[in-house]
């Protein structure tokens, strides 16, 4: 069989899985096209948009949009490195097919390209998703000519061919030292610690400084100032000098860099195929090993026994099951690694606010602000529970039937998977608000409104999310990461956020009238007080209806779940 | 001890069990073959409580699996055909976990853990998580779970696959052991020598269908009635083969 055709072949499984998806997926190939369409047009105007001001600052302007996509590039080089390198684990040491191609007459050359290819299109479709509308409105700015399209175009390939290749060579290192496993782990948690601080790290510059310059001065100034590691050594470096010179903006050497960026590319490459032709068994093996437990797990475990201890049967051994498979499953407990910066960058938000001096508008803020905490202290619970509570009914997965054959009523498990999620979101939601509140200097009585209000709320959450988790299983995987970007998870998002805003328009009326009374210092006439008392009652009746019509919905899904 | 009535279940248009009546005594050993496809797992789900039927019931111990479930399930050990399990939990804390459900007292599930794990061979391995044992490992701490609360009824569906020779053999010596001491067994199995050896009754599942019941040699007796092509041999393995045979197809 020729290179290519035993190269397609390899693939085929891939792309006939990809072919049959799209068949079967009905209207979701649709909305995602449409999705990514608007995606495109929006980056596409913004970069115009940003562009077309910098060529208005005259003697800034080409500095500018070489800083601008200098910066652009380097975020795209880091992405495809990281991603590479966590792909390149699964598509070579980790995915059970390898097992299978092993076996038959498949060379490890002919192995190395397929996979490559696999890794090289699953990491990059994203930054090619990205980069193409910045591409295209650098040249529909600068209306620059083919060559510059061209030169796009080929500068492209290399561009992502070097990350994949390192990410190849990393991951082949990483598996040599570590088991799979464990390497899965290390990058998984470096990967999310490094998310959490780059987030942190963005949020502490402040970037709402640069909102205060008029237009996109701010952004100019924060650009022109911004030290971007223009590294002569960098590939996105080499890609910058390829582009530069071709839209007009000063003169340069762009077919020395595209040199540059195809032969470090082709070296790359080869350099991967030779490693990996010559140590794929090794680090397949070693992939494939396990681990003992450590003594530091077993007082954990014991611990989480304990703690579960004067819970009843039921919910006690389901918390200390799910706790001990949450804080060993790298993938799950680094998770909260992104949560603590999310709140560290929410408590923060508040207390930067300028809401200190006197001044009538610093008052109204504060009671805006003071009012809107309820929306966003229940937004930042929605989103933890898509990612914590939605995936409780998929993670038990293959091993459902351990609980569906016991002698344990449906409803004592659903119980059981409410009160894990509901306490600790609970615990967090009430802790944002109450911490945020005090910024904000927020009333006593008001924040025990908010508090009960945004309770309710929790609830209503954490039973749609079983609901929604048991009406979209997905048995088939166990990264909970993975289960909730899926569609259900994303219907289920949007169905809290619904709710949330339905709930905070309902309370608005109400406390905007708490809050004139306050301030004008009179008390609450009685028609009001009785709309009021009547507002956070409707609060009431529907968060509660939308906890039982949940709880109703997962109770009845739950039997149909059959792996 | 197990009773199915006009158990059923269809999905859409095709009905992959069709009214199954079946009674199985306590302290039974019922072996239920059939083809693949037959219909065999889909029977078990439902006589464990894993899958809705669309009508007809199942009695575990006298209680209706719809009306009483906990009652019914408190009876059952169950060995799935897949040994899917928590791969982030150690043995010990599966065989706890599991005993916990079926509320057997700490003191007692303790030692009765620790019993089962030497007695399937995993006491060594005890401590360490499940995703590194082999197939047959999990299939033997499957069983060590569907034991661990001393079930009335046990029900294995394909409980030998992925088993060494070795571990095969202990189970069979087990499940005799089982079946002295009044467990009603219902087995799902291919190893035809394993039923051969082992049940008192079989029940032959073909598309859905129960063609035949009895013992092996009322099942002999009622294969001789059928027409076979090649030597009329009084194995299980013939008796199943011309059974099952359909109109036109040569099987055996």
């Amino acid at each position: 069989m020729s290179a290519p055709a035993s190269l397609a072949l390899l693939l085929s499984p891939r792309l006939l899985a990809a072919r049959h998806a799209l068949r079967r997926g009905g209207l979701k190939p649709v909305l995602l096209t449409a999705v990514t369409l608007a995606f495109w047009i929006g980056c596409f105007v913004l970069f115009t948009r940003v562009l077309t001001f910098f060529q208005t600052v005259t003697a800034l302007g080409p500095l500018l949009t070489q800083r601008l996509l200098i910066v652009v590039l380097l975020s795209f080089l880091a992405i495809l490195l990281i991603s590479n390198v966590v792909t390149a684990l699964t598509t070579f040491y980790l995915a059970a097919d390898v097992g299978r191609l092993l076996v038959a007459p498949v060379t490890r050359r002919r192995l190395h390209q397929a996979r490559f290819v696999e890794t090289l299109v699953s990491s990059s479709w994203m930054v090619l998703l990205f980069g193409l509308p910045v591409f295209l409105a650098y040249g529909a700015v600068h209306r620059a000519g083919p060559l510059y399209y061209a030169a796009a175009l080929a500068t492209l390939p290399p561009f992502l061919v070097i990350p994949a290749a390192l990410g190849v060579l990393v991951t082949t290192a990483l598996v040599l030292v570590f088991p799979a496993r464990r390497a899965r782990e290390v990058l998984v948690v470096a990967t999310v610690a490094l998310a959490a601080a780059a987030y942190l790290a963005l949020r502490l510059l402040r970037p709402e400084r640069l909102a205060s310059a008029p237009e996109l001065a701010g952004l100019a100034a924060f650009l022109a100032a911004f030290e971007a590691p223009a590294s002569p050594y960098l590939p996105s470096t080499w890609a910058a000098e390829v582009l530069i010179p071709l839209l007009g903006e000063r003169a340069g050497e762009p077919l020395f860099y595209l040199g540059l960026l195809a032969s470090t590319a082709a070296v790359l490459y080869l350099a991967s195929a030779a490693v990996v032709e010559r140590v794929f068994l090794r680090a397949w093996s070693r992939a494939h090993e396990g681990r003992v437990r450590s003594g530091g797990e077993r007082r954990l475990t014991r611990a989480l026994r304990l703690a579960a201890a004067p819970l009843p049967r039921v919910p006690g051994l389901l918390l200390a099951k799910d706790a001990t498979i949450f804080l060993r499953d790298a993938s799950q407990w680094s998770q909260l690694l992104l949560l603590l910066a999310l709140v560290v960058v929410y408590v923060y938000n508040f207390s930067v606010l300028p809401i200190d001096d006197a001044s009538p508008l610093a008052h109204t803020l504060r009671d805006v602000v003071t009012f809107a905490n309820l929306g966003l202290a229940a937004f930042v619970t929605a989103s933890v529970a898509v990612r914590f509570v939605y995936p409780a009914v998929s993670l038990e997965g293959h091993s459902w039937w351990i609980l569906r054959s016991a002698p344990v009523p449906l409803a004592t498990l659903w119980w059981s998977k409410f009160w894990i999620a509901f306490l600790p979101l609970a615990v967090l939601g009430e802790i944002l608000l109450v911490v945020t509140g005090r910024f904000l200097g927020a009333s006593a009585g008001l924040t025990l409104v908010f508090m009960a209000t945004l309770l309710l709320v929790i609830a209503a959450i954490v039973s749609l999310g079983l609901a929604f988790g048991a009406a979209y299983p997905r048995l088939d995987t166990q990264n909970a990461a993975q289960i909730a970007t899926g569609f259900g998870g994303v219907v289920y998002m949007v169905t809290c956020l619904g709710l949330i805003a339905v709930v905070t328009a309902l309370e608005a009326w109400p406390v905007s009238r708490l809050f004139w009374h306050r301030f004008a210092h009179t008390p609450l006439a009685t028609a009001e007080a009785v709309l009021t008392a009547g507002a956070f009652a409707s609060v009431a009746l529907l968060t509660l209806t939308a906890w039982a019509l949940a709880r109703r919905s997962a109770l009845r899904n739950l039997p149909r779940l059959v792996p | 001890m197990i009773r199915c009535v006009a158990l059923r279940k269809a999905y859409g248009a095709l009905v992959a069990v069709h009214d199954l009546d079946l009674e199985i005594a306590p302290g039974e050993v019922f072996g239920f073959l059939g083809p693949n496809g037959a219909g065999k797992t889909t029977t078990i789900r439902m006589m464990v409580g894993l899958l809705e039927p669309s009508s007809g019931s199942v009695l575990l111990g006298g209680h209706d699996l719809a009306r009483a479930p906990e009652a019914a399930k408190a009876l059952l050990g169950y060995v799935p055909d897949q040994p899917y399990l928590y791969e982030k939990l150690t043995a010990m804390e599966f065989l706890r976990f599991v005993g916990g459900l079926y509320a057997v007292g700490h003191a007692e599930l303790e030692e009765r853990s620790h019993d089962l794990l030497e007695e399937f061979g995993l006491r060594d391995r005890a401590d360490e998580l499940i995703e590194t044992y082999s197939h047959g490992m999990k299939q033997r701490l499957v069983l060590a779970g569907a034991l661990v609360h001393r079930p009335k009824i046990l029900v294995l569906d394909e409980p030998m696959v992925g088993m060494d020779p070795q571990g095969a053999l202990e189970l069979r010596r087990l499940l005799g052991a089982l079946a002295a001491a009044g467990i009603t067994i219902f087995l799902s199995t291919h190893s035809l020598g394993v039923a051969e050896e082992l049940c008192d009754r079989i029940g032959i599942l073909d598309r859905g269908r129960l063609i035949a019941l009895g013992s092996l040699s009322e099942l002999r007796a009622r294969a001789a009635e059928r027409p076979a092509r090649g030597a009329r041999d009084a194995s299980l393995e013939a008796v199943f083969l011309r059974l099952t045979a359909h109109d036109g197809e040569h099987r055996a």
